[in-house]
């Protein structure tokens, strides 16, 4: 298994989106959920673009009667803005659903046979397990079964473990998103605050030994840092637990139970931090760099700002515009990451689950967790576009 | 009040390249006292902007000042950091080119002058209603409206933000206000309209003005003394009008030039030049009756969020053969979009009538490209038109290989960069854009276009992005490729004593129309129509005082 949050993209390279390039769309669903975001994000780029453009010349058109022919335009309205990046993100949606139903069909490998290895079964047993899981029906009809249970919220069974898909990606969502948005929370803080002190410090010390750390983290392939921390602090050490999320003895949610939580965390969390906080940091670098020789920077210093004034209420807050788009894109990115850190740590959530399932083959829980995966990446990037519009208001009145 | 005063000012840029050390001003003394009003002008490189911005200690680390900047008596060198950072502002205040990006582009530009009051709290503005109070009297006092408080830079025009800059520096009340090149970039009637608001303004107050800009014309309607600078020295120093109308140094001379008097019959069809193109021609071309680009109704719509917008409206043209064509107007007149309609670029409503040399345009792929050989594009800024990796030689050829010529091209590209001249051509053949001046790489985009013998140039604002003695340079190009080669040319600007200069005709546009058309010495010596005769108003004259208060 590769590492998918390597291969998303490099640091200091902003602009890469989620190509999905190859090595990470090893047929897995984390992986090639990327691709699915594609059609999203090159969307919401060009429209954005577009936009801008359009007020650009549409301002000298306009022309008011005396002394500002060039004044640009009013903006549109909120609702119209979200409608159209709802109208994009559902358009990825779909191509998702697509997808991830004829994908998964051509995987090599008969699932049926496969369950059949395990025990001796007769050819008519056989056949009643296809029947069972609908596979011998032509591929329309399952086609069609596939989208009625993904409009009514039904997504199969599982082949290995003999359950509805849906109720086990919702038993092992929460650990995921506990585990992730745990991780994202401290990297970006932690890349963001980082960035912007390296790249107004450029070139001192701290801003060597800030990026290059973080690089070198960054280079570390993320089952090998998660297992020396875990020899480390688990095994020689013994400071923390070596797996899993909770220990079974302790009564849920007593104060007990939730600093045992925190114990489990702490491992897969410093792991997934470690390998990602890298991007966020060389984006906010250098977005910060490109602002530092702006003309309004001087109009801030001759107005007479303490020089921390000026990064703090001048340049930071451009700098963050650029960041947050790929910030977002990045948090995809993340998860993917969470899939090898929750092997690793066997932590009971989508990533372990996705795993379990790609050795099935499972075909139902692959197409469950793959579409629940980019669900959760398309969302981020509607999120980015609306944050970006709060943040910029050359977008919010355009 | 306060005297701002540089004694022996000299400043140098301490560089790690191997160029060594950069001395960007050198030995300068100027005095500014209390309420008066001075220029400075001189091109890119001459050091004004340096030290301007001495004045208020704003130089990079790189920078050292040798001798002293005095501000009201007291040298800035010995002043702390928060004693300097008082000083900014509240004494002396910076106008920089609003256009451009000297506001924060996220912030409401209320809050943006808001910041300058919080920073230097007078007893006067203590509380947060009191500085919003001043902010909103400060904003009638430029003539904008309340309203714009809340817009973000983005929202308003580019003679908006300027005002909103001069706002902000009148919020403290300083003694002295700076102003760095505060209306280039604005086109001749916005321009008019900011330096008289900023000279009422500024002369209403007594405080004194210290104000660069490339351009004399502008410095002498506002400023009572001038001072030109050139590779960091002060060339001449004098009243406005000794320095504009009876220029002592040979470079000052040149550089009063460089604007034409509109209605001098020297500066017709001559445009003042140390280094004037050759016309080797025995028998120059001249204008001829024969018609290579023409355009019947021409209309072109935009669609906008507001519905279909019409940028040019039923325009009737004609390029002859050998003429000379500069249309001139506003920003926002629609000029460009003409030209991007007459090389086929711009999709046009279907009455339109586009034809060249009697023919009308094509549609298709192939005879565009048959028709884009003959028709070329100069663009204004030729930083951004050359491809930064690229020699002279790639940049000059890719035409070629583009039409498909492939004999002689060596030859080809050595001619054209000829004509252009850059001579000897094969200097300049490996030579890439960022080791060429800006006329240098200007004469590149020429020479590129000329390198497929077209019959017509349009050029959009081709001298703009210039300095003034290269702009005489780049003009008489123009004129001597018409006279040598008999090549028309469309000529797109706001400039219009370009047209003086170089063009035999002229169409001034406005909103999307051609409002008149005519023959250049009519329309500008005797213009008909009220709008040209507004524009012509607007253009700053040399040494004509208009603005100055008298002392």
């Amino acid at each position: 298994m590769s590492t998918p949050t390597h291969d998303d993209s490099r640091p200091g390279d902003p602009n890469q989106g989620p190509t999905g390039s190859g090595p990470g769309t090893t047929g897995a669903g984390p992986g090639s959920a990327g691709k699915g975001t594609d059609p999203a994000s090159g969307g919401a780029a060009s429209a954005t673009g577009s936009a801008a453009s359009a007020s650009g010349s549409g301002g000298a058109a306009l022309t008011g009667p005396d002394q500002d022919m060039d004044e640009p335009p009013a903006g549109g309205s909120f609702a119209r803005y979200f409608l159209r990046k709802l109208g994009g993100a559902a358009t990825s949606m779909i191509l998702v659903v697509l997808l991830g139903f004829f994908a998964f069909r051509l995987l090599p490998g008969d699932p049926v046979l496969k369950i059949a290895k395990e025990r001796p079964m007769s050819p008519a047993q056989i056949a009643e397990l296809r029947s069972q899981y609908g596979l011998d029906k032509p591929v329309i009809v399952q086609f069609w079964d596939y989208l009625v249970g993904i409009v009514t919220g039904d997504l199969g069974e599982s082949y290995v473990y003999r359950k509805s898909v849906a109720s086990l990606i919702g038993e092992y969502l929460g650990p995921t998103l506990l585990l992730t948005a745990t991780a994202a929370v401290i990297a970006i803080a932690l890349g963001l605050w980082l960035g912007q002190l390296s790249a107004w410090q450029r070139n001192s010390l701290f801003d060597k030994v800030a990026s290059s750390t973080s690089l070198i983290f960054w280079s570390v392939p993320t089952f090998w840092l998660g297992l020396i921390l875990l020899m480390i602090f688990g095994g020689t050490l013994q400071w923390l637990p070596t797996g899993g999320m909770v220990t079974p003895s302790l009564e849920p949610w007593s104060a007990a139970a939730v600093i045992d939580v925190i114990k489990h965390l702490i491992l897969p969390v410093i792991t997934l931090v470690a390998v990602v906080y890298a991007q966020f940091l060389m984006v906010m670098r250098a977005s910060l760099l490109e602002e530092m020789s702006e003309d309004y920077l001087t109009t801030a210093r001759a107005k007479g700002l303490t020089e921390d004034e000026v990064r703090r209420k001048h340049a930071v807050p451009n700098a963050l515009l650029p960041t947050v788009t790929v910030v977002f894109l990045h948090i995809g990115g993340l998860i993917a990451g969470a899939v090898t850190v929750e092997a690793v740590f066997s932590w009971p959530g989508l990533g372990k689950l996705t795993f379990e399932a790609i050795r099935g083959p499972d075909l139902p829980l692959l197409q469950g967790t793959f579409v629940v995966f980019s669900a959760i990446i398309i969302v981020m990037n509607l999120a980015a576009d609306l944050v970006y519009r709060f943040l910029d208001p050359r977008v919010r009145r355009a | 009040m306060t005297d701002l005063s540089f004694e022996n000012v000299s400043i140098t840029y301490r560089s790690s390249s191997d160029r060594g050390d950069v001395v960007a001003v050198k030995d300068v003394s100027l005095d500014l006292p209390a309420g008066a009003t001075l220029g400075i002008a001189g091109e890119s490189g001459s050091g004004k902007s340096t030290l301007i911005m001495s004045a208020l200690r704003l130089l990079p680390k790189s920078a050292r000042l040798d001798g002293r900047v005095l501000l009201g008596g007291k040298d800035l060198q010995d002043l702390n950091f928060g004693q300097i950072r008082a000083v900014r502002w509240a004494q002396a205040s910076i106008v920089f080119q609003g256009a451009l990006h000297s506001l924060n582009p996220v912030r409401e530009v209320g809050g943006q002058i808001i910041e300058a009051l919080t920073h230097h709290a007078k007893d006067t503005w203590t509380t947060p209603e009191k500085r919003r109070d001043r902010m909103f009297e400060l904003l009638s006092e430029v003539d904008l409206d309340r309203s714009k408080a809340i817009a973000y830079p983005h929202e308003l025009s580019g003679g908006q933000k300027q005002r909103i800059m001069i706002a902000m520096a009148l919020a403290c009340e300083p003694d002295i206000i700076i102003a760095d090149e505060p209306t280039t970039a604005l086109d001749v009637i916005v321009q008019k309209q900011i330096l008289s608001g900023l000279a009422a303004l500024v002369a209403e107050r007594g405080i004194s003005l210290l104000m660069i800009s490339h351009d004399l014309a502008v410095l002498s309607a506002v400023c009572a003394n001038l001072a030109i600078m050139r590779h960091g020295k002060l060339v001449e120093y004098g009243p406005s009008d000794e320095v504009c109308l009876r220029p002592q140094e040979e470079y000052t001379k040149q550089l009063a030039g460089a604007f034409p008097q509109i209605g001098d019959p020297e500066s017709r069809l001559n445009p003042r030049t140390l280094k004037p193109a050759e016309v080797t021609r025995a028998q120059p071309y001249t204008m001829g009756d024969e018609v290579v680009l023409e355009a019947k109704d021409l209309s072109v719509s935009f669609d906008t969020r507001h519905g279909r917008e019409r940028a040019v409206r039923g325009v009737d043209l004609a390029l002859h053969k050998a003429e000379i064509l500069a249309v001139v107007g506003q920003s926002g007149s629609g000029k460009t979009t003409l030209a991007r309609s007459l090389l086929g670029l711009q999709e046009v409503e279907p009455d339109s009538q586009l034809s060249f040399a009697g023919k009308p345009l094509p549609k298709k792929a192939k005879a565009l490209r048959t028709f884009r050989r003959q028709v070329q594009m100069i663009l204004q800024d030729p930083s951004g038109s050359l491809n930064p990796k690229r020699s002279v030689y790639e940049a000059v050829v890719e035409g070629l290989r583009v039409q498909g010529i492939r004999d002689r091209e060596y030859e080809r590209v050595v001619g054209a960069l000829e004509a252009a001249e850059l001579t000897p051509a094969a200097d300049y053949l490996e030579s890439i854009p960022q080791e060429l001046s800006g006329g240098q790489r200007q004469r590149v985009v020429i020479a590129g276009a000329l390198a497929l013998d077209p019959q017509v140039l349009i050029a959009d604002e081709p001298v703009a992005s210039l300095d003034a003695s290269v702009r005489g340079e780049i003009l008489s190009l123009f004129l001597a490729l018409k006279k040598n080669l008999g090549m028309s040319a469309l000529i797109i600007t706001h400039d219009l004593g370009l047209a003086w200069n170089i063009a035999d005709t002229v169409a001034v546009m406005k909103k999307g129309e051609i409002v008149e058309y005519g023959d250049v010495d009519t329309v500008l010596k005797d213009p008909q129509h009220a709008y040209t005769q507004e524009l012509l108003a607007a253009v700053p004259r040399l040494g004509s005082q208009s603005l100055v208060r008298n002392e």
